[in-house]
């Protein structure tokens, strides 16, 4: 029955990442309304589906990659729903909701035919270090595209228009200000940053508890994971202490945005966190 | 019925002789009363802005002087006034009235303002009781369409002066103007203009500096803000979000090693300066710091005049829009006509319907109550049966304005089109027509058909 949730859940997910467009593009309040409503059924079919999905296995946690992408893709649409209410921002829906229907897709078609090998994933604790550097995962990537926004809109607002031209105000209108992506860039830094401590120190502790050891932090992925953790740190220092915002926090945030897709990436080497046929 | 309206507008005739003759807020009930009284006028309204007056008249016979009323009640010489009037009869009426309130025939297209002065001008005549059904249809149809071209066109999305403008970019860059620091350096005119639009808008701490302190005083003491010593005018600019420069100075006074300051002493939180000084009061190079955005009259004239020019591309659907509406209206308004006859046809059938009861009765005996009912019923409903064919025949003919149709099909059923009265065979005793309740229902019902007609 999940599966049908989840497929009730992508079907919505895709018609509202279609009625976003006319929304934000041309500001049409019926199809803000539309897909705030459509998203926000999505929302909660998908959390249907996830808690059905896990119940029935009798595990609290995704053994899967697919239930990790259906997962992230809540997140995803979790998150975007967080900055839509504190910053009335539906401009980033343009992005997130797509996103959401393309991670939630795949989940939908069918049952997971590859789970995770190792055994060690059912363990309760492992519920908690994922999760949390999932939503850390999530909360950079939209940290990077408020920021990346943010770009577009200074370099638009710093571009004036000569006498006589007329379209240059109406192509990207619906970019919110300024200062709104920037508290969003902040807030979503903010919050993944607890979210990746927490996760890495579970993680940490786990593997503390398996044969390998302290051997277990050598392997590639937790040591690209702890360079990601140090960017991060690093990111936020320098944003606290010196104010920083635009361009230069854009980059900062890029990289750290890069470290996490090498952490992914990592995955490929890693003898501990592995994907593949059990 | 017919429907006039004459008037003169910024388009037809110039300042000096608008001015004479618009019609303050407190004498509109009065002067609406006297064109009211006028012979042959039945209902009225008069739109008076500061760009156009127009009298809107529902009147008997095309002779109702209303150019009359304007030159007496102004006492204005007509051959001063009279090449400047224009006039507008039934559907042209109904169209230009659907423009101006959807704001296509102001000056400048697409402001929002005379939306609320017809609306008045409106509540007004219908105060005064100068405003009934027939201009009550109208009036409601025109704020429909004007509502309907603002929400569905981007007509009014966009300012067009340069305080707005202004404003608008603020917006752009600190979202809220909530709790914003204005900073004035030089208390002009367009800057105090500016300024106001700013704190409208929520805009918190005012801090105003000028070389003549007096003026600075007063200016403060307008938007109750705070007077800064013209010395300090670099320490105090960096508490700014927003800085308005209207200053006489020969040369640049805020230069890139300034705006470097700023941004250092506020964190790199963004700064907007509004240069609407002549010779330039900010080094167009500070623009260029991260953080700082400057834009000079010439940048903010652009942008007004690139916005103008989206509103009249945007106009030409707003007009398709706005004809869609008047013809719309215009068959609603054909189906009402059609209400009468529609009335006297039902009024007929019954009368016929009772007759032949009467006749059969004494061949039907004694018939028990559900009997009587079930007769009733049985006839009535046959007679529902046959008249809904010419009825929809009726209404569509009047729906498609086709009267040659309308005559033919009131002849064959022997109904009058227009008065509601049934045509009377001679000899026949004169009947009582139908009552004011009757066709007020078929009128409702007829309306009410094409409202959700129009909808579909």
């Amino acid at each position: 029955m999940y599966l049908l949730w989840l497929r009730v859940a992508a079907i919505l997910y895709a018609a509202a990442s279609v009625a976003v467009f006319p929304a934000v593009l041309y500001g049409l309040v019926r199809w803000r309304k539309i897909c705030v409503h459509l998203a926000g059924l999505a929302l909660f079919f998908h959390f249907v589906s996830a808690v059905e999905m896990l119940v029935q296995a009798h595990r609290w946690m995704p053994v899967g990659v697919r239930e990790v992408e259906s997962l992230l893709g809540f997140a995803v649409a979790g998150l975007f729903f967080l900055v839509w209410w504190l910053y009335d921002a539906i401009s980033l829906g343009i992005f997130a909701l797509p996103a959401t229907f393309f991670l939630v897709f795949v989940p939908a078609l069918g049952p997971d035919r590859y789970t995770f090998p190792s055994e060690g994933v059912r363990v309760s604790w492992l519920v908690a270090h994922i999760a949390a550097l999932l939503l850390a995962y999530v909360a950079l990537g939209f940290s990077l595209l408020a920021s990346i926004l943010y770009l577009v809109q200074e370099r638009r607002l710093k571009s004036k228009p000569k006498a006589g031209q007329d379209s240059w105000w109406a192509p990207l209108d619906w970019l919110p200000p300024l200062d709104t992506l920037e508290r969003i860039a902040h807030a979503t830094l903010e919050f993944g940053f607890p979210c990746m401590t927490v996760g890495l120190v579970i993680g940490s502790v786990l593997a503390q508890e398996t044969p390998l050891g302290a051997s277990y932090f050598l392997d590639p992925k937790i040591i690209a994971s702890f360079a990601m953790w140090v960017v991060y740190v690093t990111l936020l220092l320098v944003r606290r202490s010196a104010g920083l915002r635009g361009r230069r926090a854009a980059y900062l945030s890029g990289a750290v945005f890069i470290v996490m897709l090498a952490v992914l990436a990592a995955n490929v080497f890693s003898q501990v966190h592995r994907y593949g046929p059990r | 019925m017919t429907l006039a309206l004459i008037g003169v507008n910024h388009k037809t005739a110039p300042i000096e002789l608008r001015e004479r003759i618009a019609i303050s807020r407190e004498d509109l009930p009065e002067a609406t009363r006297a064109l009211a009284a006028v012979p042959g006028v039945t209902e009225c309204m008069i739109v008076s802005t500061c760009n156009r007056v127009e009298l809107l008249a529902a009147v008997e016979s095309p002779d109702a002087d209303l150019t009359g009323f304007l030159y007496r009640h102004f006492g204005l010489d007509p051959v001063l006034l009279g090449p400047h009037i224009y006039e507008y009869r039934d559907q042209d009426a109904v169209r230009h009235l659907f423009r101006v309130a959807a704001s296509l025939d102001s000056m400048v297209v697409g402001e929002p303002q005379i939306l609320g002065q017809v609306k008045e001008a409106f509540a007004v005549a219908r105060a005064s009781g100068a405003v009934a059904g027939q201009l009550e249809h109208l009036l409601q149809s025109a704020f429909a369409a004007a509502k309907k071209v603002r929400s569905e066109t981007e007509i009014g999305s966009s300012s067009v002066s340069i305080a707005s403008v202004a404003v608008d970019l603020a917006r752009k860059i600190f979202g809220s103007l909530q709790g914003r620091t204005v900073f004035l350096v030089g208390a002009g005119k367009m800057s105090e203009l500016a300024a106001r639009h700013l704190v409208q808008q929520g805009a918190g701490a005012i801090l105003v500096s000028n070389r003549t302190q007096e003026r600075a005083r007063r200016m403060a003491e307008e938007f109750q803000g705070r007077v800064i010593p013209f010395e300090q005018l670099y320490e105090a600019a960096s508490e700014a979000d927003i800085v308005i420069s209207s200053t006489g100075a020969p040369h640049p006074i805020f230069r890139p090693e300034h705006g470097q300051a700023f941004l250092h002493r506020r964190r790199n939180r963004p700064m907007f300066f509004i240069d609407i000084a002549v010779p330039r009061d900010v080094d167009p190079a500070m623009g260029k710091l991260e953080g700082i955005f400057v834009y000079d009259i010439d940048d903010l004239q652009a942008v007004a005049a690139a916005h103008m020019a989206e509103r009249s591309r945007v106009a030409s659907d707003a007009e398709t829009l706005i004809a869609g509406e008047v013809e719309r209206f215009h068959q609603r308004q054909r189906t009402v006509d059609v209400a009468p006859a529609i009335v006297a046809l039902q009024r007929q059938a019954e009368e016929i319907r009772q007759a032949e009861l009467r006749r059969v009765q004494a061949r039907l005996g004694s018939l028990s109550a559900e009997q009587v009912a079930a007769v009733e019923a049985l006839t009535r409903g046959l007679v529902n049966k046959f008249l809904h064919p010419p009825m929809q025949a009726l209404k569509q003919a009047a729906r498609e304005g086709n009267q040659a149709r309308m005559d033919a099909l009131c002849d064959a059923w022997q109904v009058s089109a227009g008065s509601g009265r049934e045509a009377e065979p001679e000899g026949a005793p004169v009947e009582a027509g139908p009552t004011s309740s009757e066709a007020e229902k078929a009128e409702s019902a007829t309306v009410s058909e094409a409202r959700v007609e129009s909808r579909r």
